[in-house]
């Protein structure tokens, strides 16, 4: 057999969920409207460190509807990610290398010194998307009230993430503003 | 009147952006194969994005002149491929040993045999390879790209490209040779 016909029988095609592309064209979309309209700085930036960054920026887009804003990637030559910037929302989170800044992933510090709260329009979709993606849930939505459809879900690095509807954000406004 | 060529739909992004969308229609899953043969579903999944990303960001400097832009982004898949040089290693063996397998099952006769020996030993040639070599070779055997369209995403003249190819040929000759030198990897 000829080189090229043994190097022929090597080809193998990969399966693929049926939604990839689909979420491939949304974060690119998201990524050209970031050209068209660039946000403004954020004044405070969580920083998030985990153990596989790589693995968390999967979980946390699939899960949660995080989107990593590509620009800001921190690459090694060798394809390993240093830092990244997600967002959601008008916020945006720091994924970084566990043990820079001196910040640990849960997973092997053992505690979670903190968890975020997040605000979503529609708390129901986002727990069964969550649920679909394998999200660990800590506390599932129970009743009806503001609070008691809020979620909190556990990242696959032990980082807890609240997640409560969209109108306990605009609380704190009414309050001062009356 | 039929649709607006690649070339079209690029030079309209470069005032709407958001045309762009329509490169991804047409070619991602293409490309979203292509990285996958090279480096599985994973890996795939979470290069196409970024494929098409840097791509957006390259428009201005696409060919007009070409008739379509996938080559174009084969070559830009290309240069991403090689930080998964791991994952890309994995899959080749793992190709191997699972075309190995198919032939022992169909009949346990002494070709079977030979392929069980043989297809790795062709993995290991294939990884062996010349980072431009192997890049060759696979966008010919495995993506039938033309020379003009492997000319293209490699951003190379057609002759460069077919002499790379025949070196490629020719290294893996040698590096399959039964007995002699050339028989382990080159490094």
């Amino acid at each position: 057999m000829k080189p090229v016909d043994l190097a022929r029988k090597l080809r193998r095609d990969a399966a693929f969920e049926p939604a990839v592309l689909g979420r491939g064209k949304e974060a690119l979309m998201a990524a050209i409207r970031q050209e068209v309209e660039p946000r403004r700085a954020p004044t405070v930036i969580p920083q998030l460190p985990y153990a596989d960054i790589r693995a968390a920026l999967s979980f946390l887009e699939r899960a949660f509807g995080f989107r990593e804003i590509p620009t800001w990637r921190l690459e090694g030559k060798d394809g390993v990610i240093h830092h990244a910037i997600v967002e959601f929302g008008d916020s945006v989170i720091g994924i970084g290398t566990q043990g820079a800044h001196g910040a640990i992933s849960p997973m092997s510090g053992g505690i979670e010194s903190q968890y975020l709260s997040v605000a979503v329009a529609d708390v129901e979709a986002h727990y069964q998307q969550a649920l679909a993606a394998g999200a660990r849930i800590a506390r599932a939505p129970r009743g009806q009230g503001a609070e008691a459809r809020a979620y909190e879900a556990i990242d696959p690095e032990g980082h807890r993430w609240r997640f409560v509807p969209q109108r306990l954000r605009e609380v704190p406004q009414e309050r001062t503003s009356g | 009147m039929g649709a607006p060529s690649d070339a079209e739909v690029i030079g309209r992004s470069l005032g709407e952006p958001e045309a762009f969308g329509l490169i991804y229609d047409r070619h991602a899953a293409t490309v979203l194969r292509f990285l996958g043969r090279r480096a599985g579903a994973r890996v795939a999944e979470g290069l196409v994005g970024e494929l098409f990303r840097i791509a957006f960001e390259r428009r201005k400097t696409f060919d007009a002149s070409r008739a379509t832009a996938l080559p174009w982004l084969y070559g830009i898949g290309s240069n991403l491929l090689l930080k998964h040089r791991r994952a890309e290693a994995r899959r080749l063996r793992a190709s191997a040993r699972m075309v190995a397998a198919e032939s022992t099952d169909r009949r346990a006769s002494a070709a079977a045999l030979d392929a069980r020996l043989l297809f790795p030993r062709v993995a290991d040639a294939i990884e062996g390879l010349p980072d431009d070599e192997r890049e060759a070779l696979l966008l010919f055997a495995w993506e039938e790209l033309s020379y003009q369209s492997m000319a293209e995403a490699l951003e190379l003249p057609i002759g460069t490209v077919r002499s790379r190819l025949n070196r490629a040929r020719a290294h893996l000759r040698e590096l399959l040779e039964p007995k002699g030198k050339g028989r382990v990897r080159s490094q």
